[in-house]
C-alpha cells in the first residue's frame, strides 16, 4: 500500500473494521438514500448519537458502538455555542481567535461580530492594470489572503454571502479591476442598509456589464437587470409579473459604465495593440439622462415617472422583500429548512428597522433558533468556507494559491459563480467529484505545510466539538501523529458541517 | 421484463475482472483495436439490463442559458424575421445551411448538417410548455422535473435511475460528466449517480492509503447528510475503480480538441466532457444516462458572434463524440439531445441581442433517430402577449418518446402522465402511450 502524502497510519484500519477493497466491490446498501434521510429525520435529536464528553484524546478511546443517526447536539454548552458561532460567521478561527471569543461568550461575540467595521484588505496593486486585464487567479488569492489572515473574518464572510447574492462572474465582465472593486464595494455595505445597498449595487460597474444594464437604452431595454433584480436580489419569483420586468426596465436605462481618467496603448498580441481605459481610483457608474426613458411606467401597482430610486423604494415596500432576504440569511445561517414563523418575525424586524441589516443579523444570532439542537450540522461548509477554516485551524497562512486552485474541483471558484443564481448551497455541495476533491486539498495542505503541524490533541474538541461518528472516533484512536489526526479531523464529514 | 441466460447471470465485478484482463490485452492491439472492445462493450451492455427491456444509452446536452431558437434552427423565409432583428437577422439568413426551402441550420452546424443528410438528426420545431416562465431557474427546474407546475422535485432522468435500473451499487448507471454538482435532471434521493469533473484529476491524490483511510470515514455518518457523504465517497471509489479499467483500454476515435475560441468563454469543457462520455460508453461501464453541459447562451447583448460561436463549439464536440462512438460500434445505441430552458425574444434588443423567450427547437442525433422535421414552427406574426413564440409540442412529449421508445423505460409513470407523440425515433423500443 503506497502511503499517501508522508501520512503515517500506523496499521490503517483496525481488525474487523471493514477494508476498501482495491478492486470495485458494489456497494449494496441496505436501504436507500432517500429512507436514510428520512429516518434521520424522524429520529429527531439525540437519538443513538455518539457523543464524547470532554476534549482529550483519552476520551476518545472507547467510543460508542453507533447506529447513530443523528448528531447530539453539543449547544447546551456556552463554548460550544460560540464555536458554531464562528464556524457560521467566520470560517471557523485561529486558535487565538477561539481562546477571545471563548473568554468573551457568546453575547459578546454576538456584538462584536455585528458592531466591528470591516478592515480593509491591502490595496490590490495589479487593478490599476489597463482594461482590468490580470489574471484572476491573482485577484482570488488576494481575496482569500484576506479571509485567512484578516482580525474581522465576519465581514469576509459576509462579502461572500453578497457575493453569491447580487452576483457577477469576471468571465462576463470582461474587467478584473471591475470584480475588485465590486469585492470592496460589498465589503463596506456588506452591514448597512438594503435601500443604499440596492443603489451601490445597480451602478456597480462590474453588475453594470454582468447584467447588461450599461447597454439597455429606454428607447430599446434590456430587461437582463431589471428581471434579476426582482427575481433573485430582492422579492422573489411570483410577486411581479412580466409587465413589471418590463417597466422597470424601462425606468432603470441610462446607467453607464464610468469615465476612465486616461487610456493607455497595450499590445494584446504580437503586433496588435489597443487603446484601454485606466482608473485612478474607484467609482460607480453614470447616469446619462439621453439614453434613459421619458414617459411614464406602470411598475408593482402604480403609475407615473420612475427612476432608479424609485424603482429600488417600490420594491422595499413589497413586503416580499424584507421575507425573501431574510429567508436568504437564514438558509445560509441557521438552517436550510428555516421555518416560516421563524423567517416572518426576522422579516418583520429588518423591515420595522427599515431594512438594517445590522438588526437583522442580529435577531437571526441571537435568536434561540440560531443554537437549537435542531439545526445543529445542518448546514454545509462551502468550499471556500471549508478550506479557509481548514488553513486558519492549521495555523497555515499561506495557502491561498492552493485553496484559489482547488475550489473549482469542489464547485466553487470565486469571482466565477455558476450562474446569475450564485451558488446553491448544502446538499449541492455534496457530490463524488465534489467530496474526492475536499479530502485531496487536506491531503496536498498536509503537504504544503513545512513547518510543524500544531498539537493535534485537541482538535477533536476544538474543530468537531467532541461529537464524533464512530468511525472518526475509531480513525483519530488510529492515528499515529498529529498528521495523521490532523488529516482525519479534517477530511472527516463532521468538518465539512457547520 | 426480459431476462436472458448465460452473460446475464455473471456479476458486475466479473465484468470489472474481465476488464482488468481485457485491458491489459489490449494494450498491445493498435489498428485492429477497436473492434475487440466493441464486442466487450456491448456485452456488458446487454448485461446492465436490470430490468430495463434494451441496451440504450441517453446523453442529454444543456445549452444553458436560454438557446435562441431562431439561431439555431433559422426560418429562411419569413419576411418578419428582418423587422424584428434588424441587427441579428442578416448573415444568420442568407449563410444558413438549408434543410428545406423553409429552414435552415446555423452556417457553423455543419458537422449536425452532414448527419442531417444521412437521416441522422431530427429536429423537433417549438418546443415549450404552458404559461411559461422566463426566469432561468424557474424554467430549468421545469425542464429538469418534467413539471411546469414546479411541484416536483425529483429530476426526470434521476426518476429513470430510480424507477427503470437498479442504480445501487452501480454508480456510473447515471454519470453527469463535465461537472461538479448533481444536474437537477439527475437528481433524485433514491437513485446513485458519479459526477466526475475531469476523468483525469479524478482520484485521491494521497493514493490508495488515503483511499482507504477515506472508505473507513464514511461510513454510517450520521445526519442529514451523512448518507449523502457515504454515497459520495462509496461511488467515488468503485468510479475510480472502473475508469482505472475503461480509461486503459479506451482510444478515442476522433478530435476533440476545441477548434473553437469562444468570445465569452464558458467554464464547461463540453469536448472533454463528451470524450469521457465516449469512454464511459465504449468502454462497458454500464452507464446508461449521461448529462453533460455548456454555458453561455444567455444572449442578451453582443449575440451575433457569440452565438455563432457556441453553434460552432457545440457542433465541433458532437460531431467528435458521434464519430468517436461511431467508430466503436456503439453508434446505434446512443441517442443525443439537446436541451434548453427556453429560447429568446424574437424581437431584438438595444445591446445586439435577445431576451428571453420561450419555444425552441430541440435538436436529437444518432443512429436511433428517423431524420426530419418534428413539431411546427412558431409563427414570427402570432406572437403571445409577451411577444415570444408560441409552443406547438410539449417537451414531455420528447421526454416520452426518448424514455419509452429509446430507453424502453415506463414513461408514464415517470412524467405522470402521457402525452402527444413525437415519433422521430427509426424503431421504438416500445411504446407506453
Amino acid at each position: 500500500m503506497r502511503g499517501g502524502a508522508g501520512l503515517n497510519w500506523g496499521m490503517s484500519l483496525a481488525p474487523g473494521q471493514e477494508k476498501v477493497a482495491s478492486t470495485a466491490e458494489p456497494v449494496h446498501r441496505g436501504i436507500t438514500r432517500r429512507q436514510a434521510l428520512a429516518a434521520a429525520l424522524a429520529t429527531g435529536v439525540g437519538v443513538g448519537a455518539v457523543r464524547l464528553l470532554g476534549g482529550s484524546m483519552q476520551s476518545l478511546a472507547k467510543p460508542k458502538a453507533g447506529t447513530a443517526m443523528d448528531w447530539v447536539s453539543p449547544l447546551g454548552s456556552e463554548s460550544a455555542r460560540v464555536m458554531q458561532l464562528l464556524r457560521r460567521t467566520s470560517f471557523g478561527y485561529t486558535p487565538a481567535q477561539l481562546d477571545a471569543a471563548l473568554s468573551d461568550g457568546f453575547n459578546k461575540t454576538v456584538d462584536r461580530l455585528i458592531e466591528t467595521n470591516p478592515v480593509e484588505p491591502a490595496a490590490f496593486a495589479a487593478a490599476t492594470t489597463p482594461g482590468g486585464r490580470f489574471a484572476v487567479g491573482q485577484l482570488q488569492q488576494w481575496w482569500l489572503d484576506q479571509m485567512i489572515r484578516t482580525t474581522t473574518p465576519f465581514a469576509e464572510s459576509m462579502t461572500l454571502f453578497w457575493h453569491g447574492h447580487f452576483t457577477s462572474d469576471y468571465r462576463k465582465v470582461a474587467d478584473d479591476t471591475f470584480m475588485y472593486w465590486q469585492n470592496l464595494t460589498w465589503r463596506r455595505m456588506s452591514m448597512t442598509n438594503l435601500r443604499s445597498m440596492l443603489m451601490q449595487v445597480t451602478t456597480d460597474p462590474a453588475m453594470l456589464r454582468y447584467l447588461d444594464l450599461a447597454t439597455s437604452t429606454g428607447q430599446s431595454p434590456n430587461e437582463n437587470y431589471s428581471r434579476e433584480l426582482m427575481e433573485l436580489f430582492t422579492m422573489g419569483p411570483g410577486n411581479y409579473t412580466e409587465t413589471d420586468v418590463r417597466e422597470s426596465a424601462k425606468a432603470l436605462a441610462g446607467w453607464v459604465l464610468p469615465q476612465p481618467d486616461s487610456t493607455a496603448t497595450v499590445t494584446v498580441a504580437t503586433g496588435v495593440t489597443r487603446q484601454l481605459p485606466v482608473y485612478s481610483t474607484q467609482r460607480p457608474g453614470i447616469f446619462n439622462t439621453r439614453r434613459a426613458f421619458k414617459g411614464s411606467v406602470t411598475y408593482l401597482g402604480k403609475t407615473g415617472p420612475l427612476d432608479t430610486q424609485g424603482v429600488v423604494d417600490r420594491i422595499l415596500a413589497q413586503p416580499a422583500t424584507a421575507q425573501f432576504i431574510a429567508t436568504k440569511v437564514a438558509e445560509h445561517f441557521v438552517a436550510a429548512q428555516p421555518g416560516a414563523g421563524y423567517v416572518k418575525t426576522l422579516a418583520d424586524a429588518f423591515r420595522r428597522s427599515n431594512y438594517d441589516m445590522k438588526t437583522l443579523m442580529r435577531a437571526m444570532f441571537t435568536s434561540p433558533e440560531f443554537n437549537s439542537a435542531q439545526s445543529y450540522r445542518t448546514l454545509v461548509k462551502s468550499p471556500a468556507d471549508f478550506m479557509v477554516h481548514a488553513a486558519r485551524a492549521l495555523g497555515a497562512t499561506n495557502l491561498s494559491t492552493l485553496i484559489a486552485g482547488a475550489g473549482s474541483g469542489m464547485g466553487q471558484s470565486l469571482f466565477d459563480p455558476p450562474d446569475v443564481g450564485g451558488w446553491p448551497n448544502n446538499e449541492s455541495w455534496i457530490s463524488s467529484n465534489t467530496v474526492v476533491e475536499r479530502v485531496n486539498f487536506v491531503t496536498s495542505a498536509l503537504a504544503q505545510i513545512k513547518t510543524p503541524l500544531p498539537s493535534a490533541t485537541e482538535a477533536a474538541h476544538q474543530q468537531l466539538d467532541s461529537v464524533l461518528s464512530s468511525q472518526t472516533a475509531s480513525l483519530l484512536n488510529q492515528a499515529a501523529d498529529d498528521r495523521a489526526r490532523w488529516f482525519i479531523t479534517l477530511a472527516s464529514p463532521e468538518f465539512q458541517l457547520k | 421484463m426480459t431476462r436472458e441466460i448465460g452473460i446475464n447471470q455473471l456479476k458486475r465485478r466479473d465484468f470489472l475482472k474481465a476488464g482488468l484482463v481485457f485491458g491489459a490485452g489490449a494494450a498491445g492491439l493498435a489498428a485492429g483495436y477497436a473492434a475487440v472492445p466493441d464486442a466487450f462493450a456491448r456485452a456488458v451492455y446487454a448485461a446492465k439490463r436490470e430490468g430495463m427491456t434494451n441496451d440504450n444509452v441517453l446523453v442529454m446536452i444543456q445549452l444553458a442559458g436560454g438557446n435562441d431558437g431562431l439561431r439555431t434552427v433559422v426560418p429562411l423565409a419569413d419576411p418578419s424575421l428582418h423587422d424584428l432583428r434588424p441587427k441579428l437577422s442578416g448573415p444568420m439568413v442568407s449563410q444558413a445551411l438549408p434543410l428545406n426551402s423553409q429552414f435552415g441550420l446555423n452556417h457553423n452546424l455543419g458537422q449536425l448538417k452532414g448527419l442531417w443528410d444521412r437521416g441522422k438528426v431530427a429536429i423537433v420545431q417549438g418546443v415549450g410548455y404552458p404559461n411559461p416562465t422566463f426566469s432561468h431557474f424557474e424554467s430549468i427546474r421545469i425542464w429538469e422535473t418534467g413539471d411546469p407546475t414546479r411541484r416536483q422535485v425529483d429530476g426526470w432522468l434521476g426518476k429513470t435511475l430510480a424507477t427503470a435500473y437498479d442504480s445501487n451499487g452501480h454508480p456510473l448507471t447515471g454519470c453527469a460528466c463535465g461537472a461538479t454538482d448533481v444536474p437537477g435532471a439527475l437528481r433524485d434521493l433514491q437513485a446513485t449517480m458519479t459526477v466526475i469533473q475531469n476523468q483525469k484529476t479524478f482520484g485521491f491524490s494521497g493514493g490508495s492509503a488515503v483511499e482507504a483511510a477515506v472508505g473507513a470515514l464514511y461510513k454510517g455518518t450520521p445526519g442529514i447528510y451523512g448518507a449523502l457523504f457515504d454515497t459520495a465517497i462509496a461511488t467515488a471509489t468503485e468510479t475510480m475503480a472502473t475508469l482505472r479499467t475503461s480509461a486503459a483500454s479506451y482510444q478515442p476515435m476522433a478530435d476533440y480538441s476545441d477548434k473553437v475560441q469562444l468570445v465569452y468563454s464558458s467554464k464547461n469543457q463540453l469536448a472533454a466532457a463528451l470524450q469521457l462520455a465516449a469512454e464511459l460508453i465504449v468502454t462497458g461501464t454500464g452507464v446508461k444516462l449521461l448529462h453533460v453541459t455548456l454555458g453561455g447562451f444567455d444572449t442578451h447583448y453582443t449575440e451575433l458572434n457569440r452565438h455563432d460561436d457556441l453553434m460552432g463549439y457545440l457542433d465541433s464536440a458532437v460531431g467528435a463524440f458521434y464519430q468517436d462512438l461511431a467508430a466503436h460500434g456503439m453508434a446505434d445505441k446512443v441517442l443525443i439531445a439537446t436541451w434548453s430552458e427556453f429560447g429568446r425574444r424574437p424581437k431584438e434588443n438595444a445591446s445586439g441581442g435577445t431576451d428571453h423567450g420561450a419555444a425552441a427547437p430541440l435538436i436529437l442525433i444518432g443512429d436511433p433517430v428517423k431524420g426530419g422535421l418534428y413539431g411546427d414552427s412558431p409563427s414570427l406574426t402570432s406572437l403571445d402577449a409577451t411577444g415570444n413564440l408560441k409552443y406547438a409540442v410539449d417537451f414531455r412529449s420528447v421526454y416520452q418518446e426518448i424514455l419509452g421508445g429509446h430507453l424502453g423505460a415506463d414513461s408514464s409513470k415517470i412524467l405522470g402522465a402521457t402525452f402527444d407523440s413525437v415519433p422521430f425515433l427509426k424503431a421504438p423500443v416500445s411504446s407506453s402511450v
